[in-house]
């Protein structure tokens, strides 16, 4: 629960995560619903949201808790088509694909990535500040998780 | 008893003449998460042309594509799955999925299973097993990438379904087969027709615990995707006999079933099942069984 806590901070989201709706499964973590907690077993492998995985001492977020955040107030920045089909490849974002930013521009803050349609497609770390004064060949944001890796995962 | 001419001569025997097919490649939209995305513009605008499939409501072919379907953004947020035609019928073939109590029990790689949470509105309770521990990688991938938020995932042999102790109000039943030409490269080089009778066996196993676990007036959706009549019609025909279940009218694409088979005359509700021959589809094979009053 605390390295959900902390990673939704790092995002300068707020999320409200009641305990006993969430299950951690050997370092994974799920949210249930109250219906849903009456029918799992202790021996599940998977149920209702995954959140993320804690391993040593690291939380990997999920792209449905990366989703969940982008509809709040969480940092995030909007990419151009181009910038986004390159952060799904894996690559990070320079400063010139960023269309807008909205939350946190400080350096070593973590920000979602969205594209034009409003649709959540991982997330990075600001390595340079996101205002005017940034080159535009710089890269400003880093690639961390992207959607991609659901390909990457499988092969 | 195996081989092209021996598998030919069968299908030959049961009123179908062999011709080559190469299925296309189809997808089906998550409508909950493309709802007013304009998915089919996007796509175009990246290169892939698709066709409606006439006999699904949310399926579609894909008539070209300049980059692989399985890649595109909109796939990887899980707007849409692909999954090939025939396979897109048995869940849709179930009423009123919402709120209900749903086991999939051979579930992985979980293209259906995803299909099944969007038909019940991620209401309800959709419990997922699969033996193959390794495969349940694939299938969390999948629940993941698609939002899924109303299933529990067990690695479990779907017969020993009734260890988790619940009854379910639909189960679908894409039981383990032996394939077919159409799906699977140097089938008839690969296959006998010893696999064919010892997986008939391990599916009336798995329809018998499927029964076991099945609540009053709960309906199973059988399927596979072999055209062996042993698999299919025959095992229908033994459910129907031994388990307390009847065959219900579907209305679905698909010839009707056989109810003679080799020789052997097979009762006449087995009609009611669906087969499909391998053409622009892989070859298939679905059914609907519902639970009636205890045999005395």
């Amino acid at each position: 629960m605390k390295a959900i806590k902390n990673f939704v901070f790092q995002c300068g989201a707020k999320l409200s995560l009641s305990p006993e709706f969430i299950l951690n499964k050997g370092g994974r973590f799920f949210l249930v619903s109250n219906n849903l907690r009456g029918y799992i077993q202790k021996d599940f492998y998977y149920a209702g949201t995954y959140l993320g995985k804690a391993k040593k001492g690291k939380f990997f977020p999920s792209f449905n808790l990366l989703t969940i955040l982008a509809k709040g107030d969480a940092n995030k920045i909007v990419v151009d088509k181009k910038a986004a089909w390159l952060f799904i490849c894996g690559r990070d974002i320079f400063r010139r694909g960023i269309l807008t930013v909205r939350g946190s521009r400080r350096k070593g803050d973590h920000t979602l990535v969205m594209n034009e349609f409003g649709e959540c497609l991982g997330f990075g770390k600001i390595v340079c500040r996101l205002d005017g004064e940034a080159k535009k060949m710089e890269v400003a944001v880093e690639n961390v998780s992207d959607v991609g890796d659901f390909l990457r995962r499988e092969a | 008893m195996s081989g092209k001419e021996f598998f030919v001569n069968r299908y030959e025997q049961i009123g179908w003449e062999f011709e080559d097919a190469k299925p296309r490649q189809a997808i089906r939209i998550n409508v909950t998460n493309a709802k007013g995305k304009n998915l089919e513009e996007r796509l175009q605008a990246s290169g892939v042309q698709l066709d409606k499939v006439p006999f699904l409501e949310t399926g579609y072919w894909v008539r070209s594509a300049q980059v692989s379907a399985g890649a595109t953004a909109e796939y990887l947020l899980g707007l849409y799955s692909i999954q090939e035609a025939a396979a897109q019928i048995p869940a849709t073939l179930f009423t009123a999925l919402k709120d209900r109590t749903v086991l999939d029990a051979c579930a992985a790689p979980g293209g259906k299973t995803v299909q099944l949470a969007y038909l019940m509105g991620n209401t309800g309770v959709l419990v997922a097993l699969d033996v193959k521990k390794q495969r349940l990688g694939a299938l969390s991938n999948h629940l993941e990438r698609c939002h899924v938020s109303n299933a529990v995932v067990y690695n479990l042999d779907a017969r020993q379904a009734s260890r988790l102790k619940l009854k379910f109000d639909k189960i679908l039943l894409d039981a383990p087969c032996s394939g077919n030409f159409a799906a699977g490269r140097f089938w008839f080089e690969r296959r006998t027709l010893e696999d064919v009778e010892r997986n008939a066996g391990l599916q009336r196993e798995i329809l018998a615990e499927a029964a076991a676990c099945l609540s009053d007036e709960g309906e199973i959706v059988y399927s596979t995707c072999s055209l062996e009549p042993e698999e299919n019609e025959v095992n229908m025909d033994w459910a129907i006999k031994h388990l307390s279940l009847q065959i219900e009218e579907i209305d679905c694409h698909g010839q009707k079933g056989l109810t003679e088979v080799f020789g052997s005359q097979l009762d006449g509700s087995v009609a009611r099942c669906r087969r499909i021959w391998p053409a622009e589809t892989q070859g298939f094979f679905v059914c609907k069984l519902k639970k009636v009053g205890e045999k005395q």
